[in-house]
């Protein structure tokens, strides 16, 4: 499974979701085939699922997709505990696993290259429906059917390294930028103003 | 902390806006967690690191809330990396209540906490964390209010840090 693939399937199912990215190659892919106002491209690693659960908490009635990769999530199991405790229903993870630290240039392996089961921790951290995707036909029934329901849902995406994005243009919109434009898009479609945003 | 500057301090937090906090909890500041929790206007979110107390509170604030994170000064080593690229590099306002153990004005002081305490301010104007060190409770809803509207006005996270009477 590539996860361009599975990056193509989800964005012809993006009507109103906010999709938070972190820092991996699945940002470039994304910021390429989706210009939803609702996309939010943090930039670090390790922070795309937390400022994702912020959302998803502040604005429960909106469903919160985070892209998340295996270095990512590694960088801040923490997460894990929180999600499971808290299970904030209007949200749903896809963790492309590639087992290898691929934005380095060098593709050293991960821990879940080795011994380490992402969807296994989740699902121990307390989050029921935490799953590992292997073929891109599960990604289509049980990955793209998450979206339409009312519960938090962990994917663990095994995909196979790619360097796709390394031929893809980045995208040239600076994180303030992206910033308002994703904040200015909530404004209208929540009908309300976001408070630090004041008056000039 | 006498339970009045705890109420206080609540309130201030209240008048100024705040209606979602993520924390952890720690010894100076702790009587604020019950009148948190019991406060049907505030939304309080536990986190496991105040990494993650960082970006969960991000999050609720670019949805549209008013996010105060609370922790202890050692978290502000803890989440310095989600403090300098969310809240300073993406640029979003959180208000950090801070309980600052080990400076000179904490009450509690000890070998323990000195060095951690030693570190606190030179770490926040490492990472152009702008702070007001609060030791008593005059001004302190004036000061409070004063603070998120810094954070407001810079779009970056501003910090309150705790001592003095507050740490007794």
């Amino acid at each position: 499974m590539i996860r361009h693939e599975c990056l193509e399937l989800l964005a012809v199912k993006i009507t109103d979701q906010l999709v938070v990215t972190s820092q991996s190659g699945q940002r470039i892919e994304w910021s390429h085939l989706s210009k939803h106002e609702g996309n939010l491209l943090v930039g670090m690693m390790g922070c795309g699922i937390g400022v994702a659960m912020g959302l998803a908490l502040a604005l429960p009635h909106r469903k919160v997709i985070a892209l998340d990769s295996d270095g990512s999530v590694l960088l801040s199991l923490f997460n894990l505990a929180t999600l499971g405790n808290l299970r904030p229903k209007n949200l749903v993870i896809y963790v492309f696993d590639n087992g290898v630290y691929s934005g380095s240039r060098i593709s050293y392996p991960t821990a879940t290259s080795g011994n380490t089961d992402l969807a296994g921790m989740a699902r121990s951290a307390g989050i029921v429906n935490a799953h590992t995707i292997r073929d891109i036909e599960d990604f289509k029934d049980r990955g793209m059917e998450a979206l339409s329901r009312g519960e938090l849902a962990f994917f663990v995406c095994k995909v196979e390294e790619s360097l796709l994005h390394r031929e893809i243009p980045r995208p040239n919109t600076d994180l303030a930028e992206n910033k308002y434009t994703f904040v200015r898009y909530l404004e209208r479609t929540e009908g309300k103003t976001i408070p630090f945003l004041g008056r000039g | 902390m006498k339970d009045e500057l705890a109420k206080r301090l609540v309130q201030g937090l209240k008048d100024a806006g705040i209606n979602f906090v993520t924390y952890l909890p720690e010894t100076r500041l702790s009587q604020i967690l019950p009148l948190l929790r019991d406060d049907p206007d505030i939304e309080l979110i536990g986190a496991a690191s105040e990494q993650e107390a960082v970006t969960i509170a991000a999050g609720a604030t670019l949805g549209g809330k008013q996010a105060a994170v609370y922790m202890e000064n050692t978290g502000i080593y803890v989440s310095s990396y989600s403090l300098l690229t969310i809240g300073k590099q993406l640029g979003v306002p959180i208000l950090l209540v801070v309980g600052y153990l080990g400076g000179v004005p904490d009450q509690r002081n000890s070998f323990l906490y000195a060095t951690i305490g030693r570190h606190t301010i030179p770490t926040l104007e490492g990472l152009g964390i702008d702070y007001m060190l609060l030791n008593d409770g005059e001004r302190l809803e004036i000061n409070i209010g004063d603070a998120m509207r810094a954070a407001n006005a810079q779009r970056a996270p501003y910090a309150l840090l705790f001592a003095g009477e507050f740490s007794v």
